[in-house]
């Protein structure tokens, strides 16, 4: 598996683009244009992936969505991707009555079923369309690729598949069907789209339990069926020779409710919990005009992507927020120097074009300037970059000085080591100016997660007194208390291991002058190593340790001709790559987490994955939601 | 056949389709051989993640259709005749073409990056160059026409056919440009190597050159040592002649280094006038640098909600005007009343 998913995706969605064929290299094809169609679905799968400019190096002139309305262009190919749904294919039906375009080639997200298939073929005879539907395909693409190493499932519908959904007590046996099959055809298809057939572990008697039964029947029936397996000649192909199957790990939710909760330090989390961040795009509201008093301010949102071709997010994504100040700064200053060589040129060629007879000076020149002018696209992209960062670390030092996180920060790293606490956890509650009541009922509930006895009742009327004073919202306690008395019942609460937190005083040393970030009583915080609960059942079963907690956890191997219902694992060497995934949602602090582990471990490959994203503020609500009921 | 099942069970429609079900497997592989051969291009599917379902669906279609007693067989043909627009036809011809000069173009890469001394096939260098140049030339030609055919036709044209149309001519645009800038580079790395070799030359010739008068001076001196006494004149004007054979060596090399300064300039203009054309072209691109596909949808989104904003606001206004319409109506009414009961 040399190649991450990201490109493995991406690769897939071209060959889709050039009609399903291997695209070529050279640039002596001749291009062949095309419109592309696609559904909600497929714009979430293509954006984090293609910009338009790749699309239209592609040959793509148009992109449209399947729901507007669309001009007929009489003698361009149209390609299709689209989830096989309803609505989707009446409407492709009714493109074909139309008779939009001159072929149609249907690539379906996920397999589309036979009956389905037929209402398609019955329109396309009735409007005698049936050559120019040139191609069907299944495409196996049914999930979202953000990053390298970490992909979510989906964004249009997630509150079908969210921690509240499956989590909620009057849930029906039905309704779970469906979640469970949709949860289990998006991991299906990632991993036909990976290549591997993985062996699963999974922990016993919860949501991620039934998902693992499912996925494993389906790869096993897929298996089975050698003339139409998926995965033959995918190991094979391309010189890949994994003969280590990958780990697949399936962890739930509930057994680890305090990280969804934690303020986070780093730069990609916070901007996740802070801002407006989807799909790797964050929006910003800036606001225009004064504050006078009748007129309201215009907001205007801007939005920027954050992508894999920025190199200064690749770096710093996973970097402690001050240290990403620093680079910032340092990226702005030597962009300066580049400027100042360039407009010296300038002047230089100026004084230049008086001197006769130095043809070779000239030539000379001439090579410089050539060399300035094919840099300056590259000095201007990397301006746009630094304006990027720049615009997007003040807005998050903003959130960060009003709400006064580094404080939180500091506090529920302690409480999540069980360190001696400084101050006490009423204090800050009854704090008015340190952060929003949100941010303390995440305190309070880490606080309640992590007690090792649940505090008295005296001692929770104060609490509830003084989170009650500061504008809280009550219902996720309820939920807290009854998941903690449940899984008290099953097993201990998860330890989070040994970290500490050294302030670096008061002042921050990023005091340059003319510096914008200016943290002034922000603590300069520096995050020592730490494994979260996820990357410690992970480290244990990749490397076969024996730990009471993993113990007990069930194996499945589809490639094996009997299903065992035993959980002694056949394999006994450690594994070198694994796949985690969290079902009921999952967040980057977990994902930096997991990326911090691999890094220290050598030769390891992990990668990250969630039924879908949420910040803290999302997950309460939901939590709200349930201890509403 | 399998008969439809719209309501049937959920689990047994959804999912991978593993493999045709028992009754249609004595249909398919019948039909399956025939379309294999000429729909399916014999690609190598083995590493490829997704699956073709085009034969598949090309059985139902038979199967379907069998069921309609071929009525509308017939017509199918003649409706999918293919009317393709000039448009597409001029846009089909310019990427020919455009593919074409590429090919020439990596040809004459080859050649000119080839260093050695004795074997270099100037002439079919400079043909080739001269070919690709006016390729170049006539392809600018070519697109020039059609951005015209594109603009004369913009208000006939839906606005997605419009836009449609206007990325070809973009995208057409900039291939040709890169496609230039490659024919620079490749003369530049021409002219290095030409120099180079110039230089080499130089380096060899120098001591041949010098050779051969070395010679003519020695035998110049045995003649003058044998017929001293009677080809005094002859030797002199040998003497001469050798020196104005040096002399028009030196005046051959001072023009061909004139000849090298001048092609010097002209390839430098060449460069500036390519440089300003790129710089044309960079500005051009910022039209499309970083976009998103769903940027649009959410321009519009927030553009709407703006404007049901404003809606609003004329419409709290409006109503709050028709309300005292109404109690103005009301009272007139209640006057109106009042009067016609006094004086009746």
């Amino acid at each position: 598996m040399a190649a991450s998913i990201r490109e493995k995706q991406t690769a897939a969605l071209k060959r889709m683009l050039n009609f399903n064929t291997p695209p070529l290299k050279n640039t002596t094809a001749e291009p062949v244009w095309k419109v592309l169609i696609y559904d909600r679905f497929g714009q979430d799968i293509i954006s984090p992936l293609l910009s338009v400019k790749e699309l239209r190096d592609m040959g793509i002139t148009l992109h449209l969505l399947l729901h507007s309305d669309r001009d007929p262009i009489p003698d361009v190919p149209a390609i299709y991707f689209v989830m096989p749904t309803e609505e989707n294919i009446d409407r492709i039906c009714q493109d074909l009555r139309n008779q939009l375009y001159e072929s149609y080639y249907l690539n379906f997200i996920s397999a589309i079923s036979r009956s389905k298939l037929e209402d398609i073929a019955s329109a396309a005879l009735g409007a005698n369309a049936v050559n120019q539907v040139t191609k069907v395909f299944d495409q196996y693409l049914n999930f979202i690729t953000l990053e390298d190493d970490m992909f979510v499932l989906c964004n249009q519908n997630k509150e079908q598949i969210s921690y509240h959904a499956i989590n909620k007590p009057d849930i029906m046996d039905t309704d779970m069907e469906v979640i469970m099959d949709t949860i289990v055809d998006s991991l299906f298809c990632y991993f036909v789209t990976l290549g591997a057939v993985p062996i699963i572990r999974c922990p016993r008697g919860n949501a991620a339990e039934m998902v693992a039964v499912k996925l494993d029947k389906k790869l096993r029936e897929n298996l089975r069926d050698a003339r139409n397996s998926l995965f033959t000649g995918d190991t094979m192909g391309a010189g890949q020779f994994s003969f280590q199957r990958p780990l697949f790990v399936l962890a739930d939710r509930n057994l680890d409710l305090a990280t969804p909760l934690h303020h986070t330090w780093t730069y990609q989390a916070l901007i996740h919990d802070v801002l407006d961040f989807h799909l790797n795009r964050v929006t910003l509201e800036e606001s225009l005009g004064s504050e006078t008093g009748a007129r309201p301010k215009k907001k205007t949102k801007k939005s920027y992507d954050l992508t894999a071709a920025d190199g200064f997010w690749q770096k710093h994504k996973g970097s402690p927020f001050p240290e990403v100040a620093e680079s910032v700064q340092e990226e702005l200053d030597k962009y300066r120097a580049q400027e100042d060589e360039v407009k010296r040129l300038k002047s230089i060629m100026g004084l230049e074009g008086e001197d006769e007879g130095a043809i070779s000076m000239l030539s000379d020149n001439t090579a410089k300037l050539t060399s300035a002018v094919s840099s300056l696209p590259e000095l201007l992209e990397k301006k746009r970059l630094i304006d990027l960062h720049t615009n997007v670390a003040t807005a998050v030092l903003d959130h960060i000085k009003s709400r006064k996180l580094d404080v939180y920060f500091e506090y529920e790293e302690k409480l999540m080591s069980k360190s001696t606490l400084d101050k006490s956890l009423l204090d800050i509650i009854s704090d008015p100016d340190a952060g929003t009541p949100e941010d303390k009922m995440r305190l309070f509930l880490i606080f309640y997660i992590t007690a090792q006895q649940p505090p008295s009742e005296g001692d929770l009327e104060q609490y509830k007194k003084a989170l009650t004073d500061a504008g809280c919202d009550l219902s996720p306690l309820n939920y807290i208390k009854q998941w903690k008395a449940f899984t008290k019942m099953a097993a201990a609460p998860a330890s989070y291991g040994n970290s500490g937190v050294k302030p670096m005083g008061l002042f921050s040393r990023v005091m340059n002058t003319g510096s914008q970030f200016v943290m002034e009583g922000v603590k300069n915080l520096v995050l020592k190593q730490h494994n979260l609960p996820v990357t410690r059942i992970l480290d244990n079963l990749m490397d076969m340790k024996s730990n009471p907690e993993t113990d007990d956890y069930r194996y499945f191997d589809p490639k094996m001709l009997r299903g065992s219902e035993s959980s002694i694992p056949r394999n006994k060497n450690p594994f070198q790559e694994a796949i985690v995934f969290v079902v009921g949602g999952g967040n980057y602090i977990e994902y930096q987490n997991l990326v911090d582990y691999t890094k220290a471990k050598q030769g390891k490959r992990v990668m990250y994955g969630c039924s879908e994203l949420f910040s803290a503020a999302q997950f309460i609500k939901q939590l709200s939601q349930l201890g509403q009921k | 056949m399998n008969t439809r099942r719209r309501h049937g069970p959920r689990g047994s429609q959804e999912g991978v389709y593993t493999g045709p079900s028992q009754t249609q497997s004595q249909l398919v592989p019948p039909l399956e051989a025939p379309l294999a051969v000429s729909l399916v291009p014999p690609v190598d599917t083995s590493t490829m993640s997704c699956r073709d379902r085009t034969s598949e669906f090309q059985s139902v279609c038979k199967s379907l259709q069998g069921r309609q007693n071929g009525e509308q067989a017939i017509k199918s043909v003649p409706s999918v005749v293919k009317q393709r627009s000039d448009f597409t036809l001029m846009a089909k011809r310019i990427g020919r073409d455009l593919s074409n000069t590429f090919a020439k173009l990596e040809k004459l890469t080859i050649l000119a990056k080839r260093k050695s001394l004795f074997d270099d096939k100037a002439v079919e260098i400079d043909e080739l160059t001269y070919i690709v140049k006016q390729d170049i030339n006539s392809l600018n030609k070519q697109i020039a026409e059609l951005q015209h055919l594109v603009r004369s036709r913009n208000s006939h044209t839906s606005r997605h056919l419009h836009t449609h149309s206007n990325t070809i001519v973009v995208s057409l645009q900039s291939k040709l440009a890169s496609m230039s800038s490659d024919f620079k580079s490749v003369l530049e790395v021409r002219t290095e190597n030409l120099k180079q070799q110039r230089s080499r030359q130089e380096q060899f010739s120098q001591s041949p050159a010098s050779a051969p008068s070395f010679h003519s001076g020695l035998s110049n001196s045995v003649l003058m040592q044998d017929d001293s006494n009677k080809a005094d004149v002859s030797i002199d004007m040998d003497l001469r002649s050798s020196h104005q054979m040096q002399l028009i060596n030196e005046k051959d090399s001072f023009i061909e280094d004139r000849a090298n300064t001048m092609q010097n300039i002209e390839s430098t203009i060449v460069e500036l006038g390519s440089i300003f054309q790129q710089l044309a072209h960079m500005v051009k691109e910022q039209e499309e640098t970083v976009q998103r596909i769903d940027a649009n949808v959410e321009d519009t989104q927030l553009n709407v909600d703006l404007a049901h904003t404003e809606i609003l606001k004329y419409f709290q206004s409006v109503s709050n005007n028709r309300w005292l319409l109404i109690k103005i109506f009301l009272i007139l009414i209640i006057f109106f009343f009042v009067f016609v009961v006094f004086m009746a």
